[in-house]
């Protein structure tokens, strides 16, 4: 073992290619680098390995790599991926582009449905069928394979993707197909839906697997390059794909079904919330992540990030979307960010979003053209922002423009340019609000209960004020915030959540069908990890039921105890689905309880990092005081708020607001009343008026 | 009542608030139903009105609910005096002659929000229950004369008391139905929706105040009033009249005149009300003008009370369009997309730039109720069908989609039919028919197939059975919808409204949808 430990983690955004690394010495005391350059499509792994040698970092010395990526994402919504084939149950090829027939914008005559990602010529069925049970009702017939592959491989497809009905109760025909599509054509890119969930809804897992097959050749090129890339510098480890599950999980099953990667940015963050909290003694925790376009908010209780398989991309209030059905971190996005334009409508309603200027041309301020106003030139021209610290002291703020941007917004609204830039910041705080509201209030947790953990590039500087207005007694502004999410993914377990649709009355004699289905999810589980070379004992399990009303459609999930759930238990397992039932929901029924399925948590260590504690110096926080500004509070006012320089805090100091925390990447905004403490890993710890 | 004057960011806030608890209320109902038409299909409709009943929000669901519950919470206030009702209280009303606007199997729950001891707000649901009795199972039969046969009459009556539950409406409501514990699920969902915005409501008020709270509803009301009268002031000038026969050989007609004003419906001369549940109650025919309204007017997700303030319906007593005395209305809702489809045509005649031709324009409403042969466990179907939609002057029409009068409606997954209704799908698929060519092509309707396992008992409501969906500026008309039963010895039997039918194992319901109007006459 060498002296000192090195781990790494490696953001591939649009822009630019980040980086943070820890390096740990024998006595757990850590160095920590940040670098950043730019990301370089379409050869990624360049970006990332030229992040590595900016930061000085040799490839063969590093012991844990994680790596994050938008590539899914971005391939998908920029319509970038191949095309696809789909094989089907005979009779549903239609099923696809049927979607679930919804129309949202239910006013509008002229709604547009989402096209289905495989074109009708492209969608080809197969006689064969299984019934609900899961029984073989009429045999796969596979003669016609050969000439639905002709067709294919003639029309240029190069991934094909393969849905069956009833796959999630019976994979025999998916894996039938499946195989014999990889002999007749060893080289293509093949996915069945079965290998990626075994939840029932075939409109949904079909359009998972097409969608995996979409992206699946550009995924596997870009993980092979980068692991190549990174193997011929020298970097002899495992390499870890941050997931969307919150979990990293190891190159060859990404490679295999890399859709799961598909909302791995903001998994990380909130995993990273989920173990800060832990790390300072706050299991419940509301994350709030705000970046650039878009403010995303998850919550965790009791240290348990929430894990759901109903994730859609491009679903807005107005339009359907598309579903993916791969485990994602159960989050709510609004179009918020510190790029969203403010706009005022034909009625004279002033509006935050969900338009964004983006990097380029970027907020007024930045003065390269931008001529919106946004949420960040508001809280420049609050005085929020420090005009003269912007971007860390990077950029220098135009504040022309942003007058000029702001004072146009005014003049819609009949007001000036502060009022303007105070209701920017008003309306922008209301839709994270209701955002903050959705994921907890909406499922019966009452923020008052909870923590608000705020990081991104604009977290901490809307927290205290959002933490106000839903009685939030305690903001938690993290050490290093902007980069928060790069410290998630170190923070991250091996973790893999199995979803099985299993339909079950909870009545005594159930209990040992529930078992055995629990039993041969870990044992499928602990056999993967084996193959990995993680030991079984090492794999911690989690088993969540799956539980409603009979009658229901929409489950509860309920956390189980360890140990064999044996008929004895029935009753207190009923009886904790009925308790988080009417948490929830106000009401309980008199009525049977059924088993749907099971959500099953593995995971295990690989090679997480431990956090060393700093004591109190009892330096006089003077130190880190710059002067004296004046800030617009919105609601709350002008005041005079102290400025600390947030690099010179440390551990035990203590001080009050009004004031305002500058860091190179983060601006933490402390209303009045406030009073704020560093903990010992430099966290800023913000305590609201009672 | 005091107001305060009111800063509009304030009100935007407020506003957005108010929005986000109706949102919040279809979430509730729709994770906690019982009933597949509530949960999947989300036949539902949640919505949040001031004290008197004025709409001030709505959540998703379908848009023709959006203008029912304000109607249901105004006959509530009505029927019981604003000063009798009470912190704690809780209505349900399903029948159109109190308040309930549609069918007896659409229950409105409505509860009253008091803040600082006055009434300031209503939030209110309806959703479609399975089974509210009557005499056929799923409460839908055709051949009824009388509003009596069609199941449980719940009159605007209190459901919760100062608080305390009225044990014994639950009971009679249970009592009447075909499936007690579905309603009992369903009529608690509800319940558990309006308690969820009742405190987000009350939240609301806590901070800004009542007064302040009351200006942002009426600054609400003002902008829903601004937005139509400047989509008024884009529609041209001038009266807009047409005549349609129906399938039953009736002739239709109105008259629509649009001024800078107002936009005025006028349905006299309609065809008298029948002793068939074809008939709509004059609050369904308001709905289907709002409809149409609406989408030339302003047709983004904003409504509210002041939206529709520029619009009048003239209906004229005793005719389908305003039923009295005890006629039924089990399939109104097939006659008010009759009317709605029919206004939109009248206008689209005029405008055929600003909309798209017509669609298959029917619920198609198909409902199997029976015993699932595995589980022996009594079950209800109750699907509406997907159809084609109308090419517009940019494009073809859209495939499968839901009629005009749904909105966040979802079809049930094949998966989860056949699990919970013991029923093989043999296929669903787009229809190759062709019909509605144009410039642009009418959108594909559907072909599904049903073959049962158990006996069963099948209804369903299929309108543009025979009169085809109509084309726009020289487009080919569309489809027709139907509904044939092949028995087991392949003998076939056609419906368009049917109750009562008894199917068997073997046999297969084909449900067969129209493709949509073509749009401009063929280019070739």
């Amino acid at each position: 073992m060498a002296d000192k430990t090195i781990r790494v983690a490696t953001d591939v955004g649009g822009t630019f290619t980040d980086l943070v690394a820890f390096e740990t010495d024998a006595n757990g005391v850590a160095r920590v680098i940040t670098a950043k350059s730019d990301t370089t499509p379409p050869n990624f792994e360049q970006g990332v390995l030229n992040v590595l040698d900016k930061a000085g970092l040799d490839p063969s010395s590093v012991d844990f790599l994680a790596h994050g990526t938008t590539v899914v994402i971005n391939a998908l919504t920029e319509r970038k991926g191949v095309k696809v084939g789909l094989i089907t149950t005979e009779g549903f090829r239609d099923t696809l582009e049927i979607a679930r027939g919804n129309r949202p914008d239910f006013f509008n005559l002229h709604y547009k449905k989402p096209e289905p990602f495989v074109p009708r010529y492209l969608r080809r069925e197969l006689p064969g069928r299984m019934s609900y049970r899961g029984e073989e009702m009429t045999p796969l017939d596979l003669s016609g394979l050969q000439a639905i592959l002709d067709d294919f491989r003639a029309d240029g497809v190069e991934a094909v993707a393969i849905s069956f009905l009833h796959s999630y109760a019976n994979p025999q025909h998916e894996q039938a197909v499946l195989a014999e599509v990889k002999t007749l054509w060893p080289d293509v890119s093949a996915v069945a839906s079965h290998q990626i969930t075994r939840e029932w809804r075939e409109y949904e897992r079909t359009n998972t697997a097409v969608l995996s097959a979409y992206v699946q050749p550009i995924a596997e090129r870009y993980l092979s390059r980068l692991a190549g890339g990174l193997k011929d510098k020298g970097f002899d480890r495992n390499l870890y794909i941050m997931q969307s599950n919150c979990g990293v999980e190891s190159l060859d099953v990404v490679t295999q079904v890399p859709i799961t990667m598909v909302e791995s940015g903001p998994a990380s963050g909130f995993w990273g919330a989920a173990e800060l909290g832990k790390l300072i003694g706050e299991p419940n925790v509301l994350a709030l992540d705000i970046g650039g376009t878009t403010a995303k908010c998850s919550l965790i209780e009791d240290g348990q990030v929430k894990i759901m398989t109903d994730y859609w991309i491009e679903r807005e209030r107005t339009t359907a979307g598309y579903p993916i059905m791969v485990p994602v971190v159960d989050l709510v996005e609004i179009g918020n960010g510190g790029g969203s334009i403010a706009w005022v409508d034909d009625f004279g309603k002033l509006h935050v979003g969900p338009q964004s200027a983006g990097a380029a041309p970027g907020p007024a301020a930045y003065g390269r053209g931008g001529t919106s106003a946004t949420t960040t030139d508001a809280n420049l021209w609050l005085g929020r922002i420090n005009h003269d610290y912007f971007c860390g002291g990077e950029v220098e703020a135009d504040m022309a423009s942003t007058e000029t941007a702001i004072t146009a917004v005014g003049e819609k609204l009949g007001v000036d340019a502060a009022e303007a830039a105070r209701g920017i910041i008003r309306i922008a705080n209301n839709n994270m609000v209701n955002a903050l509201k959705l994921v907890s209030l909406n499922r019966g947790h009452d923020p008052r209960d909870f923590t608000l953990v705020a990081f991104g590039g604009g977290g901490a500087m809307h927290a205290v004020a959002l933490a106000a207005e839903l009685g939030v007694k305690k903001v938690v502004v993290p050490a290093a915030a902007a980069v928060f999410s790069a410290w998630g993914m170190m923070m991250s377990d091996l973790r893999r959540d199995y979803f099985v649709t299993r339909l079950a009355d909870l009545k005594p004699g159930a209990a040992k069908g529930l078992e055995t289905v629990f039993a041969e999810t870990e044992d499928r589980a602990r056999a993967q990890f084996d193959r990995e070379g993680i030991d079984a004992d090492q794999v911690k399990f989690l088993r969540y039921g799956k539980f409603r009303y009979q009658n229901q459609e929409h489950t509860t999930e309920v956390l189980l105890e360890d140990g064999v759930v044996t008929d004895e238990r029935l009753a207190a397992i009923e009886a904790a689905f009925h308790e988080t039932y009417e948490r929830e929901y106000t009401y309980r029924l008199d009525a049977p309880v059924e088993m749907v399925g099971i959500h099953l948590v593995a995971s295990a260590e690989v090679g997480k990092l431990t956090m060393a504690r700093s004591e109190p110096t009892g330096t006089d926080v003077q130190v880190a005081l710059k002067g004296q500004r004046s800030v617009d509070y919105a609601l709350e006012g002008v005041h005079e708020a102290d400025i600390y320089d947030g690099t010179k805090l440390e551990a035990g100091m203590t001080f009050s607001g009004p004031a305002v925390v500058e860091d190179p990447g983060t601006t933490t905004v402390i209303h009045p009343g406030n009073r704020v403490e560093v903990d010992g890993y430099g966290n800023l710890h913000i305590h609201l008026k009672a | 009542m005091a107001r305060q004057a009111i800063d509009p960011i304030t009100a935007s806030v407020i506003q957005a608030s108010l929005t986000a608890a109706a949102d919040e209320m279809f979430a509730v109902l729709q994770r906690t139903a019982m009933s597949p038409i509530i949960y999947e299909v989300l036949d539902v409709g949640t919505g949040i009105t001031d004290a008197r009943g004025e709409l001030v929000s709505s959540g998703a669901g379908i848009p023709t609910f959006v203008g029912v519950l304000d109607k249901a919470v105004k006959r509530i206030v009505e029927l019981t005096g604003f000063d009798n009702i009470r912190d704690g209280d809780m209505f349900v009303t399903n029948d159109p002659y109190f308040g309930g606007v549609t069918h007896l199997n659409d229950v409105v729950i409505a509860q009253p929000v008091f803040a600082d001891g006055e009434l300031f707000a209503w939030t209110a649901s309806i959703a479609h229950w399975n089974d509210i009795g009557g005499q056929t199972p799923g409460s839908m039969a055709v051949d009824v004369t009388e509003i009596y046969q069609e199941g449980l009459r719940l009159p605007a009556v209190r459901l919760f008391d100062g608080g305390e539950e009225v044990r014994s409406v639950f009971e009679i409501i249970a009592a009447n139905s075909r499936l007690p514990d579905f309603v009992r699920g369903d009529l608690w969902a509800q319940v558990a929706a309006s308690r969820k915005a009742d405190a987000r409501i009350r939240q609301l008020v806590e901070s800004y105040g009542l007064g302040t709270c009351r200006s942002a509803l009426d600054d609400l009301f003002a902008e829903g009033e601004r937005r139509g009268l400047a989509g008024l002031a884009a529609l041209p000038e001038g009266s807009y009249s047409i005549e349609e026969e129906q399938d039953d050989g009736a002739l239709w007609k109105a008259i629509i005149t649009v001024s800078p004003e107002k936009f005025l419906v006028d349905l006299r001369g309609n065809p008298g009300q029948r002793a068939a549940p074809y008939n709509t109650s004059r609050d369904g025919a308001i709905i289907s003008a709002q409809m149409i309204f609406k989408a030339l007017a302003d047709p983004t997700l904003f409504a509210n009370a002041g939206s529709f303030r520029p619009l009048e319906v003239i209906t004229e007593p005793g005719t389908i369009f305003h039923a009295e005395g005890a006629a039924p209305h089990g399939y109104y809702f097939e006659t008010r997309i009759r009317l709605y489809d029919m206004l939109w045509r009248c206008m689209a005649k005029a405008l055929p730039e600003r909309l798209p031709a017509g669609h298959f324009a029917s619920i198609c409403g198909t409902v199997i109720a029976g015993n699932h042969p595995d589980t022996g466990r009594r079950f209800t179907m109750v699907e509406p069908q997907m159809g084609g939609w109308g090419a517009t002057a940019e494009r073809d029409g859209l495939d499968a989609m839901y009629s005009c009068s749904h909105g966040e409606t979802f079809n049930c997954p094949i998966e989860i039919c056949e699990a919970r209704y013991g029923l093989d799908v043999g296929y669903k698929k787009l229809n190759d028919s062709g019909e509605g060519k144009g410039r642009h092509s009418g959108g594909r309707g559907v072909s599904v197939s049903y073959k049962l396992r158990a006996r069963a008992v099948l209804s369903a409501g299929y309108s543009r059975n025979r009169m085809p969906v109509w084309g726009s500026n020289g487009g080919g008309h569309g489809g027709t919808n139907g509904l044939s039963l092949v028995r087991a010895d392949g003998v076939r039997e056609d419906y368009s409204f049917a109750s009562g039918v008894v199917v068997r194992p073997g046999d297969r319901i084909l449900v067969q949808t129209g493709n949509g109007g073509g749009w401009g006459t063929p280019l070739d």
